[in-house]
């Protein structure tokens, strides 16, 4: 969730420009996964002198970032590095937590802006000295947003990045704004032609290559539930046939004192929807909580900051389109014990008793 | 009501073999009268019961009620007689354990339509008809077996049954308990103009019963 979150987010603030990455690079909307790194002078004054580029801007994108000593089995922070004139650019009009602090100005300083989950998480406040990668670094702002990446990102002038995580003069990815009079496809295809180390994407490009995964996902996705479906489908008839065939009698007495057949069907998927609201309410509280304690493991976040974000991690319409599912799943796992309860035979039922 | 059984013949198959449970049995009651089906344990007492009150079909021969063929009545039609015009009490008394006393009587009322008004206060004067007027809001496994048959009794009566039929209804019961439950069946069948059937073993219930037929072997004879 939180991935597929990022990753909508980094072709919103990208949106419009063209992506230059390292030709070997598997990139991710804007992402760039692997890959070699750019040097930074060359490749710029190679793009700037391509006809229909307005700007050229080198960031450099780093994770994870190795704040202290902790392990993270998912990689959920990130760093940029982006020149100190050209940060509105990338972060646009993200401000300051309670406009208190400043965006770095100077390439050379130590100062870094950090997001609010890391704050939270570390207790970071404006002014306080931070240790990166052995680099002590003070905290100039906390970013006021709600946007997955920027929560867990620190931002420092590119400089300072390259020495911080040791890649001097490189950079991974330039956004390259085109011209007015410029396609974002015609300035990619001239920057592909020029630059052959590199490899320029499109947004729709780069939305084209993250679709076969997303679909993947989707297939998998679909996969595991219907399996689950059909399980819980086998597993609600199963129990139900089960309760019915333990209250025969009861059944038995009902059809005696001449129930019609609607009221002994409608009473037995009444029954199953009953378990189907009291099993999703219960599913998707554990669920949800089960998701944050996974979450929490995986992140290295603590628990307690994900509670207010309950509703991001499991929006309130899949909650609801579970709970649907369930009571569904539930109503028509029932069909088939209630067709049964219908046609159970009275005197069979009874004499079992005598 | 006039039931009139023909030939009236079941035949269950036990594994290989089939057990003859009712043989060629004729049967009839044209007014209203208090019968009693004697016979040990499996000479086809119950099985005689269940058809009479169509709640099992016949392998061959007919039953007749008011003269109409009840084997030419759908499912629907069958399940309405047995709502409107038939009451049983079974041995074990079945109630439903998840409804209290009220309850219990009440749901014939409901499947038949009526308001829930009406089938409060009829439920509630059942009840204390029965001796029970202050059990209302017991569940069954709070009752005692005597309180269980008597409101199983009330249950029978809920939709003004023409014949109430009674399968071993003292079978569980103690002698004193029995007498009574004996006294409320006969008590319904002088007060309330309604036929009762009852198979049983009991002998108290013989002594006043006005029809005495004898069942062995899947065969019945009317003794008086």
């Amino acid at each position: 969730m939180r991935y597929t979150t990022v990753i909508k987010e980094m072709n919103v603030l990208f949106s419009g420009q063209v992506m230059v990455v390292s030709k070997d690079a598997i990139v991710i909307q804007a992402i760039p996964i692997g890959g070699g790194m750019l040097p930074q002078n060359h490749t710029e004054t190679k793009i700037k002198i391509i006809k229909g580029v307005e700007k050229a801007v080198p960031i450099l994108f780093v994770t994870p970032i190795g704040i202290g000593e902790i392990i993270q089995p998912v990689p959920v922070n990130f760093s940029m590095g982006i020149p100190v004139e050209n940060w509105q650019l990338v972060l646009g009009p993200t401000p300051l937590k309670e406009n208190i602090g400043h965006f770095p100005t100077n390439e050379s300083s130590k100062e870094v802006v950090v997001g609010p989950s890391l704050a939270d998480q570390y207790n970071w406040t404006v002014g306080k000295e931070i240790m990166v990668k052995n680099h002590r670094l003070k905290i100039a702002g906390i970013l006021d947003t709600k946007l997955a990446l920027l929560n867990r990102c620190i931002i420092m002038p590119l400089k300072l990045a390259q020495k911080v995580y040791n890649y001097p003069e490189s950079v991974n990815i330039f956004m390259v704004k085109p011209l007015d009079e410029y396609s974002q496809e015609d300035l990619a295809n001239l920057i592909n032609q020029n630059i052959t180390y590199v490899k320029a994407l499109t947004e729709d490009e780069r939305n084209d290559m993250i679709q076969p995964v997303l679909a993947q996902i989707e297939t998998w996705n679909l996969g595991m539930q219907t399996v689950i479906f059909i399980m819980s489908l086998i597993l609600v008839m199963t129990v139900t046939i089960m309760s019915i065939s333990e209250r025969r009698r009861d059944f038995a007495t009902l059809d005696a004192i001449g129930a019609p057949l609607s009221y002994v069907f409608r009473l037995v998927i009444l029954e199953t929807a009953l378990i189907g609201v009291l099993g999703g309410i219960l599913g998707l509280t554990f669920g949800s909580l089960a998701a944050l304690v996974l979450s929490s493991l995986y992140t290295n976040i603590p628990l307690a900051q994900f509670f207010p974000s309950i509703f991001e991690i499991v929006p309130p319409i899949y909650m609801i389109e579970i709970f649907l599912s369930v009571v569904v799943v539930c109503c028509v796992g029932g069909i088939i014990p209630a067709i049964n309860a219908t046609r159970m035979r009275i005197a069979e039922a009874l004499r079992a008793e005598y | 009501m006039k039931i009139k059984a023909v030939d009236l013949t079941k035949t269950y198959r036990v594994g290989p073999s089939k057990i003859t449970a009712v043989n060629k049995v004729n049967f009839e009651v044209n007014k209203v009268t208090f019968t009693a089906i004697v016979g040990p344990s499996g000479s086809g007492k119950s099985t005689l019961l269940n058809l009479i009150g169509l709640n099992d079909c016949p392998t061959s021969g007919k039953i007749f009620i008011d003269n109409t063929d009840t084997s030419l009545l759908s499912g629907r039609k069958r399940r309405k007689i047995r709502l409107f015009r038939i009451g049983f009490v079974f041995q074990t008394f079945n109630l439903l354990p998840t409804l209290n006393a009220l309850e219990n009587i009440e749901l014939p009322m409901s499947l038949a339509g009526k308001s829930q008004k009406e089938q409060r206060e009829k439920a509630v004067r059942l009840l204390e008809n029965v001796g029970l007027g202050d059990r209302l809001s017991h569940r069954p496994r709070e009752l005692s077996i005597g309180e269980m048959q008597r409101v199983a009794i009330a249950r029978a009566l809920a939709n003004d049954p023409e014949v109430i039929i009674a399968d071993e209804p003292t079978g569980e019961l103690d002698s004193k308990t029995a007498k009574e439950i004996i006294g409320l069946l006969f008590d319904i069948n002088r007060k309330l103009k309604t036929t009762v059937i009852v198979a049983t073993h009991d002998e108290k219930i013989v002594e006043v019963a006005d029809m005495l037929c004898t069942i062995g072997d899947g065969k019945l004879k009317v003794e008086h």
